[in-house]
C-alpha cells in the first residue's frame, strides 16, 4: 500500500499544479516495486497475434456487413470518432467481433463487463485500474488504483487518467514514428468498451449511471476518447426523461439458417454427415430458436444420437444416399422428443449439462409410455419436506372451504363429489374458475392451513403404510406432537428460502403472513409418486 | 500510397472537425447567441457586477460549445480577472459534493491547499469567503451549472447560498445555468428565484439554410499546403455541386425527424465514415446508407429477422386476445389462444415458454407488474410493447413467416 502510494502523490501535484508532461517513468517505477513485469500502454492492446481483416470477416459467417461498418466508424488511424452503440441478441457475435477488430487494428481500449462489474462503484474502479495501469497483487494488499464512489470523482480521475496515456501514446508515437511505417502504430486513441450494458438499467442508481455514462462523451470534451457500448437490448429501451444525444447506432441481426449451418459445421470431423445430419434435424430447431447456443447444445447430443447406427460399423462406412435415408428415420422420433426438451438446460454445453439432459430425455420417454416406473426426481429432499411441499401445493391449488370434505371422511367424501351430476350451470362455473386458476395462479393461505392439511396428509401416509413400520419411522415425525412443530417449521423455512414456497408480506386486513406454492403441476406429481402418495385423489378439480 | 494518404488524412479532418464542437461554432453573426453571451459576460466582468444567466435549448444545440467558446475567448480577454468553475448536475447535484467540487477547483484556481476532509460546512463558508475576496480583488468568477434542472432538485441549498453571496455589494460573479429545460426557471424555489435575474438565452435547432451551410462549411477541405492543391478543389467542388442537386433531398428527410446540430452531426459522421477510400469523395450513397443506419427500427427489424416462428405465433396470440379486449393476458391464456388458432399443436409448453422469455427479454413484452417473485412466470399478467400496425408490418416482412 505505502509503497504503491509514495510515488504516486507526487504524480497527482504536479498535474494539478503546472499541468506540465508526466514522465512514464513515474508509472513504470510505480508498477516495478509491486510486480515482475510492470504494465505498460501496450497492455492495454487485445493480446494474440496480429489478424487480418479477411481472417476476422471469414471466421465470423454472416457478419461481414457488420464487421466493415464497425470498421468504417472506427476510422482511420488518429481519427476521432462519436460514441458507438452495438446491439443485438445474445450469441450474436458482438463482444467477439469488436475484440477481435481492436486485435486487428492493434489500438488500446478499456474493456469492462458491466456483468461481472455488478454496480457503479467496481465498475469505476475497474476502469481507472486498468487506465492507470493498475495491477491487484499482495503487496498493494490487492486494493484498487483509486477508491471512488461518486460519480464526481471517476470523472475526475477519469479526465486525468485518459490525459496521461493519451500523452504518453502521444509521446510514444512521436519517438517511434519515424523508425516504424503506420502498419506498427497504435495511434493516439483510446476506447473505453461497456459491455453488457443492458444491466446496467437494473443497478441501483441507474437513473444517474446511466445518463452519465451516456453524456460521458460530452462531459470529457476529449476527442481522443471513442465511447464503445455493447448491448442486448435496443437503444429504445434506455429511454429516459434525461435526454441524452443518441449515440451511433450498429445493429447485429440474428444469424440466418444458413448462417447457424455455417457456424455448427465449423470445427466439425465428418462435414458431410454432419451436414447431413442438419438437413434433418436443423430446420424443426431453427423454427423454435435462432440461437447459436442453444441450438449448438442441443443438436450436439442428438448428433451423437444420429450417430449411433454407425458406430456399430466402423467409421469407414460409404456415405450415400440409402444410408442418409436411414440414418434419418432412425433420428426422427429422436428430434421431437428433443424439441420438447430444447431449453431445459442452459446453454452451455457441458459434459454434466449432456448426462443430465439425457436422463430427463429418458425420463420423458418412460413417462410417455406410462410406465409404473417412478418418475425420478433430480434431487434430494427430505420426506418430511416432500409432505410439506406436497400439502402446500394442495393448498394453493384447492379452495378452502373444501377442505374440510376433502380431508375429513377420508375418501368418502370426494367420490360423492365425482358422482354429482355437472348441470348446466355448473360447467359455466367450472370454465370460470378453469379461467381464474389460469389467470390468477396459485392462491395464497395462511400458515395454520398448511400445517393442518399437513397433519392430515402425514396421518393418511401413516395408515396406508401401517405395515411398513420403516417408512414411519423415516417420516420421523409423530403427529400431535408439539416438537415437531419447530422442525417442520424450520423445513418450511429452508423450502422458502429454495423459492418452492413463495412467502409473501403480512396481509394488512388479517395480519398473518400468507404463502403460496410455486411449484409446477408436474413436480408436484413427481413428489408424490416419490412417497406413493395418491395425490391426485386429493387434488379439486373443479 | 500517396493518393491514399491523403485520403485518410482527409476523412481525419472530416471527423475530427465533427467531433470538436469550437469549429462548429465559431461563426459570429452579430445577433448570434455567440455575441449576445459574450458581450453579457464581458459587461459584468468589466463593470464588475453580479449577474445571472440560463442558457436553454433542447439537447445538442450547443449550448455548452458556445459557453466554452466565449469562455475561452474571455480568458484570454481578461486572463487575470476571471476564474471559471464547473459543475455537472449528473455528478454533483447533491449539496455535499457540490460544494467539496467547488471548493476543490477554487483552490485549484487560487494555488490553494485542498483538504479533502472538509466538512460541508466549511467548504461553504470557505466559498463564501472566496467570493468575498475575489470582489476585492476585482476577478469575476464564474459558475457554469450544467444540467441546471438537476440542481433545482431537493432543497436547492446551493443555489441558495451561491445566490445569497452574491446578493452582497463587494461579490462580483456569474451564474450560468445550462438546461435542456425551457421551464427550468420555474423550478425554482421562491427564495432562490427572487435572487436570481431572470435572463435567458434561448438556443433554437438551426433553419434548413443554416444546417444547409454549416453542412458544405463542415465538409469543405482547406486550400491550402496540406492537400495537394488538385484533390481538394475537386473534393470540395463535388460536394458543393452534388450537395445542391443530391445530398439535399436526404438531408432535407434527415432534417424533418432531427433537426439539432448534433443530430446533424451524427448523420455527417455516419456519411463521411461510409465514405468510398478508392475514389475519394463523398457519393450520394454514403448519405443514403448514413440515413438508413441511424433511422433505426428496433423493434421492426427484431420481427423482421430475429424473430422465429414460434414467437411470432406467440405475439399474433396476443394481438388477438387484446383484440378481443381480454383486460389482462399471461401466459396461460396466451397458450391457450395459441392452441385455438394453431390445430396441430406439437411445440411443447416448455418450449412456448422459453420463447416467451425471450420476448420479454428483447422488450417486445413485459410484465404489467414489477412486484416480482411472487408468481411464476406464467401466472404474472403481460402487455404489448408494439403496435398493432407495427406487428402487422413486421409479420409482412418477416422472411421465415408462414403463408397465412
Amino acid at each position: 500500500m505505502d509503497k504503491d502510494k509514495t510515488p504516486q502523490l507526487p504524480r497527482r501535484m504536479t498535474r494539478s499544479s503546472t499541468s506540465s508532461s508526466v514522465s512514464t517513468s513515474n508509472h513504470v517505477v510505480a508498477a516495478e516495486v509491486n510486480s515482475l513485469e510492470p504494465l505498460t500502454v501496450n497492455d492495454l492492446l487485445v493480446v494474440g497475434d496480429p489478424i487480418s481483416l479477411d481472417d476476422i470477416i471469414s471466421s465470423f459467417p454472416g457478419r461481414s456487413s457488420q464487421i466493415r461498418e464497425i470498421m468504417r466508424l472506427l476510422g482511420p488511424l488518429n481519427s476521432p470518432m462519436l460514441p458507438l452503440f452495438v446491439y443485438g441478441g445474445p450469441s450474436t457475435g458482438k463482444t467477439s467481433i469488436i475484440l477481435q477488430l481492436f486485435r486487428h487494428l492493434n489500438r488500446p481500449l478499456v474493456y469492462s463487463s458491466c456483468r461481472t462489474c455488478y454496480n457503479h462503484g467496481i465498475l469505476f474502479e475497474s476502469i481507472l485500474n486498468q487506465l492507470l495501469l493498475h495491477r491487484k497483487n499482495a503487496a498493494n494488499g490487492y486494493s484498487n488504483a483509486k477508491r471512488c464512489e461518486r460519480p464526481s470523482d471517476f470523472v475526475n480521475f477519469l479526465r486525468e487518467a485518459l490525459t496521461n496515456v493519451v500523452n504518453n501514446l502521444k509521446k510514444s508515437e512521436n519517438s517511434i514514428s519515424n523508425k516504424m511505417t503506420t502498419k506498427g502504430k497504435i495511434g493516439n486513441m483510446i476506447y473505453l468498451v461497456f459491455d453488457n450494458f443492458q444491466l446496467v438499467r437494473e443497478w441501483e442508481k441507474s437513473s444517474t449511471i446511466l445518463p452519465l455514462l451516456f453524456n460521458l462523451y460530452d462531459m470529457l470534451k476529449m476527442p481522443e476518447v471513442g465511447l464503445i457500448f455493447i448491448s442486448n437490448t435496443s437503444p429504445d429501451t434506455f429511454y429516459s426523461n434525461m435526454g441524452y444525444v443518441e449515440p451511433v447506432p450498429v445493429y447485429f441481426p440474428d444469424y440466418t439458417e444458413g448462417d447457424i449451418r455455417q457456424i455448427l459445421l465449423r470445427n466439425q470431423l465428418n462435414q458431410k454427415l454432419y451436414s447431413s445430419f442438419l438437413d434433418v434435424a436443423l430446420h424443426s430447431f431453427f423454427r423454435i430458436t435462432s440461437q447459436v447456443g442453444q441450438l449448438s447444445a442441443t443438436l450436439k447430443p442428438l448428433y451423437e444420437k444420429y450417430c449411433e447406427p454407425l458406430s456399430d460399423k466402423g467409421k469407414g462406412v460409404a456415405h450415400n444416399s440409402e444410408m442418409n435415408l436411414r440414418l434419418s428415420t432412425h433420428i426422427k422420433p429422436h428430434i421431437s422428443s428433443a424439441l420438447n426438451e430444447i431449453f431445459k438446460i442452459s446453454s452451455l454445453a457441458s459434459t454434466e449439462a449432456k448426462t443430465c439432459k439425457e436422463e430427463k430425455l429418458k425420463g420423458k420417454s418412460r413417462r410417455s409410455e406410462q410406465s409404473e416406473e417412478l418418475g425420478s426426481l433430480d434431487f434430494h429432499m427430505s420426506t418430511c419436506a416432500k409432505y410439506l411441499l406436497i400439502s402446500a401445493f394442495l393448498a394453493s391449488r384447492n379452495p378452502a372451504t373444501l377442505d374440510a370434505s376433502l380431508f375429513d371422511s377420508r375418501g368418502g367424501s370426494d367420490n360423492r363429489k365425482r358422482k354429482r351430476k355437472p348441470s348446466e350451470k355448473a360447467l359455466e362455473r367450472k370454465e370460470t374458475l378453469e379461467e381464474e386458476l389460469l389467470m390468477k395462479g396459485p392462491g395464497t393461505f395462511p400458515l395454520e392451513r398448511l400445517l393442518a392439511i399437513f397433519q392430515c396428509l402425514v396421518s393418511v401416509a401413516e395408515d396406508s403404510s401401517d405395515d411398513d413400520e420403516q417408512n414411519n419411522n423415516a417420516l420421523g415425525v409423530q403427529s400431535g406432537n408439539g416438537s415437531l412443530m419447530s422442525d417442520i417449521l424450520l423445513q418450511l423455512s429452508s423450502l422458502c428460502n429454495a423459492n418452492f414456497i413463495f412467502k409473501g408480506r403480512s396481509c394488512p386486513i388479517e395480519g398473518s403472513t400468507r404463502y403460496r406454492s410455486t411449484i409446477s403441476e408436474d413436480l408436484a406429481l413427481k413428489v408424490a409418486r416419490s412417497l406413493k402418495f395418491p395425490l391426485s385423489k386429493y387434488l379439486y378439480r373443479s | 500510397m500517396a493518393l491514399e494518404n491523403h485520403i485518410t488524412k482527409a476523412v481525419n479532418v472530416l471527423r475530427s472537425r465533427i467531433c470538436d464542437p469550437k469549429f462548429i461554432f465559431s461563426n459570429d453573426s452579430p445577433d448570434s447567441n455567440y455575441s449576445k453571451l459574450k458581450f453579457m459576460i464581458s459587461s459584468s466582468v468589466t463593470e464588475a457586477c453580479n449577474n445571472s444567466i440560463l442558457l436553454l435549448g433542447p439537447r445538442g444545440s450547443g449550448k455548452n460549445a458556445v459557453l466554452e467558446l466565449v469562455i475561452q475567448d474571455l480568458l484570454q480577454q481578461y486572463p487575470d480577472s476571471i476564474s471559471v468553475i464547473r459543475l455537472n448536475g449528473l455528478l454533483h447535484s447533491d449539496d455535499i459534493s457540490a460544494f467539496k467540487e467547488m471548493a476543490r477547483q477554487l483552490c485549484m484556481e487560487h494555488q490553494l491547499l485542498f483538504s479533502k476532509a472538509a466538512s460541508f460546512d466549511d467548504n461553504s463558508q470557505f466559498m463564501v469567503a472566496m467570493l468575498k475576496e475575489c470582489g476585492l480583488a476585482h476577478k469575476t468568477v464564474i459558475f457554469v451549472l450544467d444540467e441546471f434542472d438537476l440542481f433545482a432538485k431537493g432543497k436547492q441549498r446551493l443555489l441558495y447560498s451561491l445566490l445569497d453571496a452574491m446578493q452582497s455589494i463587494t461579490s462580483q460573479a456569474v451564474v450560468l445555468g445550462i438546461s435542456c429545460r425551457l421551464d427550468a426557471d420555474q423550478l425554482l424555489e421562491k427564495r432562490v428565484r427572487s435572487r436570481f435575474s431572470h435572463r435567458k438565452l434561448l438556443f433554437l435547432p438551426p433553419s434548413m439554410e443554416d444546417s444547409q451551410s454549416l453542412l458544405v462549411r463542415m465538409l469543405t477541405l482547406p486550400i491550402d499546403s496540406s492537400f495537394p492543391h488538385d484533390y481538394a478543389v475537386e473534393f470540395n467542388k463535388n460536394v458543393r455541386v452534388s450537395f445542391l442537386l443530391r445530398f439535399k433531398e436526404t438531408l432535407n428527410k434527415y432534417l424533418n425527424i432531427d433537426s439539432s446540430v448534433k443530430d446533424l452531426l451524427r448523420f455527417l459522421f455516419c456519411a463521411v465514415s461510409h465514405m468510398d477510400l478508392q475514389t475519394g469523395f463523398l457519393s450520394r450513397e454514403n448519405f443514403e446508407v448514413a440515413f438508413s443506419s441511424i433511422q433505426r427500427h428496433p423493434k421492426l427489424e427484431f420481427l423482421r429477422t430475429d424473430c422465429s416462428e414460434l414467437e411470432l405465433y406467440i405475439l399474433v396470440c396476443m394481438k388477438s386476445l387484446e383484440l378481443k379486449e381480454q383486460s389482462l393476458c399471461n401466459f396461460n391464456s396466451v397458450m391457450k389462444e395459441y392452441k385455438s388458432v394453431h390445430d396441430s399443436f406439437q411445440t411443447s409448453r416448455n418450449a412456448c415458454l422459453r420463447a416467451f422469455e425471450h420476448l420479454i427479454h428483447r422488450e417486445l413484452i413485459c410484465f404489467t407488474d414489477n412486484r416480482g417473485q411472487s408468481l411464476s412466470v406464467e401466472f404474472r399478467p403481460v402487455k404489448l410493447l408494439i403496435s398493432p400496425a407495427e406487428l402487422h408490418q413486421g409479420i409482412g416482412a418477416n422472411n421465415s413467416c408462414p403463408v397465412s
